[in-house]
């Protein structure tokens, strides 16, 4: 060779190896980089909150001898305010400390003082009075934009009565009061005496337009339970539970006015331990229950046997405390459950049993209240300083075990799995369980490679070993054309054509099951019977297929014509509703029989493309080494062509798993998309990868559902990733053991 | 052609034409192989020994295209009757080829394959089978400590040799060889050429060489082919030292091929 064409060819060496690097890296690169990307989006899942103080208003704002009841603040977490014990809420902006506004809420009566003040609802404030009447007062902000002073922004504050509730007589150790939308009031007192007497006033509207105003007021039935030592109304006036100092509940539905029903009574806590707070979890739904050993736990009515009755029942156990849980509330955004102790104020979210945030300030925290968006934290600190804190707290309702375990839900007789995102009532809880649409993912492709591996690998055992050349040469091709249809396509046929096909003849479909392989077996017997007479031997090898295909079209035929028939014979003319009465399985007409058909479809390609190629690629010379010992043409398929063909066989086999893992068209038009966790092949499921699908175009950005999606596709990723790595393990395995040729 | 005087002959060719499509590669060949004894077949390359070898356990039946007339007598037995099986004639005559090709199983797999697919299931008789078979093939001491290695770990010539082991472990009648030492060093030419020596007791071989010497050395008969005609046939020595037709003449002197 010449110096200079040697140089050359050696420099075009390096520089071909150098672009095959460049490229291998940059795929690499282009992998991880998307990887980073997805799990970016969905790490912060997992970040736990956090709480920036923003404010502090030095002490001496109110004077100390006039007790702090109740504290506020609003949306923006600008303006604060405070109501004392001498009936004056006092406004302040937090930003600079000033005091904004003062407010007697009872002017005319200067020396009425206010006993207590509860909180419910959106800054909805009952104030219990010395003389024993209620008010409720609602505070209002709105932002502000003064033209007068350069459209500078302020949060404007109003007062709003919501109503008012006269005195009672007797000594009151405690009230509650709610009003509703619907103008019904409801109080609930109970007296020092041990009664609890419930007054309700209902205002409504009679078919002649009048005002008629229904009132009632009892005494409340307590069926021998304990010394009460704390009570809750829901937001509605509804529902009251109480607590006792001896560890019952009670629970009494207000539903109907003057017939107030004791619907619940138990012994809640065996050790008798006493109840000392109580709150409603939002939603109404579930009861927060604090006691003196400072444990937090939520409750609400489950039907445990077929009575259909509900009773209360401990769902979650929150974090508690190290002292007596003294007082209990609730977010107005999502289930979050705020419980205060001597211990400090903890934030738990109920359904993940997330321990949240723990504020715990030196002098410790005397009143507080969390804002309606659930942001921001306003808090009185026993030495008088008004605190007021920040939250991010990204996706409380999200934890490992939300995502993979069972949850107990809100409404829900006992934990489960459940995938459900979104609902159309505003206080519903999203349910983002992963695990069903990773049974989904799994079931899906369990179900189409069961069909289609059998078939790819048989075909190309038969294509590479059996069939002549030239028909070798019009399967193949033909098959890896199918490889080329659209998924959509596949996805839509299986959906419009297959799926009503199938479900109008189930009877058929089973029928052909058990006719063509008992067709194509009496088959075979004939042909071993008929190949000794003399004008089949010209046929033979090879083509022994044709004499097939009648057979599988009379066996198709011959059930599609008996399968009515069967059906009206064996199973009362339905099939789908017999498998429903007497197995008790559903039969959805989207189901794992379509998807195993369709998917199938779409994997058999690859398996049989690189099951082939690695079946024809086994040496000849091994085959001929088979032969020459007497082996048949199967005996040396089964035990040397086969062995030897088994990494590339095994590999096509992962990377249609892989394929069949991830596929997404196909399943999202031919499951239905219900994400049920039951192994049935009559129903349908919800793979990871339609989910995604599905939710993304609905899901808000950077929110859960978003994340949780960014997650599955993670762990599609994983699960991907696992595959191949085992295929190319096992692979490497194969390759060593039957490699060396 | 001097015809020579075949006692209890085990393979007899009688007319035999082959045909690759519409080629025609032997063309009417007449020729008998005596019991117990090495025939060489020798030839320049592409005069169809390797043709006429396969046409004696039908491994031509492969290819596709290839139709054979003619007659060849197993035991007197026409092995392209229809009603003939393959698989027992197989059994009957064995092959071992150019280029060897153990499975890729262990060694004890390969030498009890054709006893394997033949049905048999008795352990013993397969520890018993190994170790003859292998000693047959002078392969058993080198690796009898090893009997579960895979065969892929051997040398080239062990290689051969297992092969060898493996179609004698079916006992079969004939034995094909179709130039079995083409890719050894001498030294295990030298082995394998000891061990037909040895197998010859046993076994009736026919075996293709190009190998002068080899066929001198390993065969008691000799055939000469000669695009697709067999051109003479005798015994080894008069071959080589009397040849009576020019072109054999011309051939083991190196004039040509
Ligand atoms: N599979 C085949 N298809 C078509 N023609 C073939 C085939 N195999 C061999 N031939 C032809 O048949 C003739 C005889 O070939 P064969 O392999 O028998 O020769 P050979 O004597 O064994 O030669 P060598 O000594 O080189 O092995 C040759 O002309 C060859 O081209
Ligand atoms: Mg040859």
């Amino acid at each position: 060779m010449k110096p200079v064409y040697l140089k050359k060819v050696k420099r075009n060496d390096r520089l071909a190896s150098w672009a095959i690097s460049i490229g291998g890296l940059a795929i690499i690169f282009c992998v991880i980089f998307i990887l980073v990307l997805i799990v970016e989006v969905s790490l912060p899942l997992f970040m736990s909150p956090t709480a920036r103080q923003i404010a502090r208003v030095e002490s001496g704002f109110v004077s100390s001898n006039v007790q702090v009841l109740a504290v506020g603040m609003d949306d923006y977490l600008e303006t604060a305010y405070t109501i004392d014990a001498g009936g004056t809420i006092r406004f302040i902006n937090l930003a600079d400390g000033r005091e904004l506004e003062q407010i007697r809420l009872r002017p005319a009566e200067a020396d009425k003082r206010l006993l207590a003040v509860e909180n419910f609802g959106r800054l909805n404030h009952v104030l219990h009075w010395d003389d024993g009447s209620l008010s409720v007062e609602q505070v209002k902000f709105s932002p502000f934009y003064d033209a007068a002073d350069n459209n500078r922004r302020s949060i404007r504050h109003t007062l709003e009565s919501r109503g008012e509730f006269p005195a009672v007589p007797q000594q009151v150790e405690q009230s509650l009061a709610r009003v509703n939308d619907e103008g019904r009031q409801t109080r609930v007192d109970l007296f020092a005496d041990g009664r609890l007497e419930v007054q309700q006033r209902e205002v409504t509207e009679n078919f002649l337009g009048e005002e008629e105003v229904t009132e009632s007021s009892e005494i409340l039935e307590l069926n021998g339970a304990g010394q009460l030592s704390a009570l809750v109304l829901n937001d509605s006036g509804t529902q009251l539970y109480a607590g006792t100092a001896t560890g019952e509940l009670l629970h009494w539905s207000l539903e109907e006015s003057g017939e107030a029903n004791l619907v619940d009574h138990l012994q809640a806590f065996a050790d008798q331990r006493r109840i000392t707070a109580l709150s409603m979890v939002f939603g109404d739904v579930s009861l927060a229950v604090g006691d003196e050993r400072g444990q937090v736990s939520t409750w609400f009515g489950v039907r445990g046997d077929s009575s259909g009755k509900r009773t209360l029942t401990r769902i979650h156990q929150l974090t508690g405390h190290a002292a007596p849980v003294d007082k209990l509330s609730h977010s107005l955004r999502d289930k979050t459950v705020l419980s205060r102790s001597g211990d400090g104020l903890h934030l738990d979210y109920m359904t993940s049993e997330r321990f949240l945030l723990g504020f715990n300030p030196p002098g410790g925290i005397s009143r507080y209240a969390l804002t309606a968006r659930g942001d921001g934290l306003v808090a009185l600190g026993e030495n008088g300083d008004l605190l007021s804190w920040r939250l991010f707290i990204p996706h409380p309702e999200i934890s490992l075990k939300t995502l993979f375990g069972k949850v107990w839900y809100e409404g829900y007789d006992q934990p489960e799995y459940v995938w459900q995102s979104s609902a159309a009532s505003d206080d519903y809880e999203p349910k983002l369980s992963l695990t069903p649409l990773i049974f989904g993912s799994l079931k899906g492709t369990f179900y189409a490679m069961l069909f289609a591996v059998p078939l790819a690998i048989f075909g190309a055992i038969y294509t590479s070993q059996f069939a002549r050349p030239k028909l070798r040469g019009m399967i193949k091709p033909a098959i890896e054309i199918m490889a080329a249809v659209p998924t959509v396509i596949i996805g839509f046929l299986a959906a419009l054509w297959l799926a009503p096909l199938i479900e109008s003849s189930l009877g058929s479909v089973f029928l052909s099951l058990v006719l063509l392989p008992a067709a194509l077996m009496l088959c075979i017997l004939l042909w071993q019977a008929a190949r000794k007479l003399e004008p089949l031997k010209q046929v033979e090898r090879g083509y022994e297929f044709l004499a097939v295909i009648p057979i599988i079209i009379g066996a198709v035929a011959l059930a599609s014509t008996l399968g009515p028939g069967l059906e009206q014979w064996l199973f009362a003319g339905d099939l789908k509703q017999w498998l429903f009465s007497e197995l008790g399985t559903r039969y959805d007409p989207r189901n794992c029989i379509i998807i195993a058909f369709a998917m199938g479809f779409a994997v058999i390609p690859i398996i049989f493309t690189i099951a082939e190629d690695s079946l024809s690629n086994v040496p000849n010379s091994l085959k001929a080494a088979s032969l020459a010992l007497g082996a048949s043409r199967w005996q040396t398929v089964w035990r040397v062509i086969l062995p030897s063909a088994s990494p590339g066989i095994f590999a096509g086999t992962m990377i249609g798993f892989g394929r069949a893992v991830g596929e997404t068209m196909i399943v999202l038009m031919a499951t239905g998309n219900t994400a049920i966790m039951d192994l049935s092949i009559f129903n349908g499921m919800r793979p990871l990868s339609a989910n995604i699908a599905v939710e993304i175009p609905e899901a808000p950005v950077d929110g859960s559902l978003y994340r949780v999606l960014f997650l599955s596709a993670v762990i599609l990723f994983i699960l991907t990733f696992i595959v191949n790595t085992v295929a190319e393990i096992v692979r490497q395995r194969l390759r060593a053991k039957y490699g060396r040729f | 052609m001097t015809p020579i005087k075949i006692e209890n002959p085990v393979i007899e060719v009688e007319d035999l034409r082959f045909y690759y499509g519409d080629s025609r590669a032997i063309h009417g060949v007449d020729i008998a192989f005596p019991e117990k004894q090495v025939t060489a077949l020798i030839g320049p390359s592409g005069c169809g020994k390797s043709t006429l070898l396969r046409c004696f356990n039908r491994m031509n039946d492969l290819i596709d295209i290839s139709r054979v007339e003619g007659k060849v007598l197993l035991d007197g037995q026409d092995i392209y009757d229809k009603n003939t099986d393959i698989i027992e004639l197989r059994r009957q005559v064995g092959m071992v080829f150019q280029k060897s090709n153990p499975f890729p199983k262990s060694i004890y797999e390969n030498v009890i394959y054709g006893l394997r697919i033949a049905g048999e299931k008795d352990k013993s008789f397969f520890d018993e089978r190994v170790e003859t078979s292998l000693k047959g093939a002078a392969l058993w001491d080198e690796v009898k400590d090893r009997l579960h290695d895979s065969a892929l770990g051997l040398s080239g010539g062990q290689m051969q040799r297992l092969c060898i082991a493996r179609a004698i472990a079916v006992n079969p009648k004939v034995i094909l060889m179709d130039e079995p030492c083409s890719a050894l060093d001498p030294k295990s030419t030298a082995r394998v050429e000891e061990l037909i020596g040895e197998l010859r007791e046993n076994f009736t071989i026919i075996i293709v060489t190009h190998n002068m010497q080899q066929a001198a050395r390993v065969s008691d008969n000799t055939a000469f082919l000669f695009e697709g005609n067999l051109i003479e046939y005798g015994l080894t020595e008069q071959l080589f030292v009397k040849p009576q037709n020019k072109q054999t003449e011309d051939y083991i002197t190196g004039r040509f091929g």
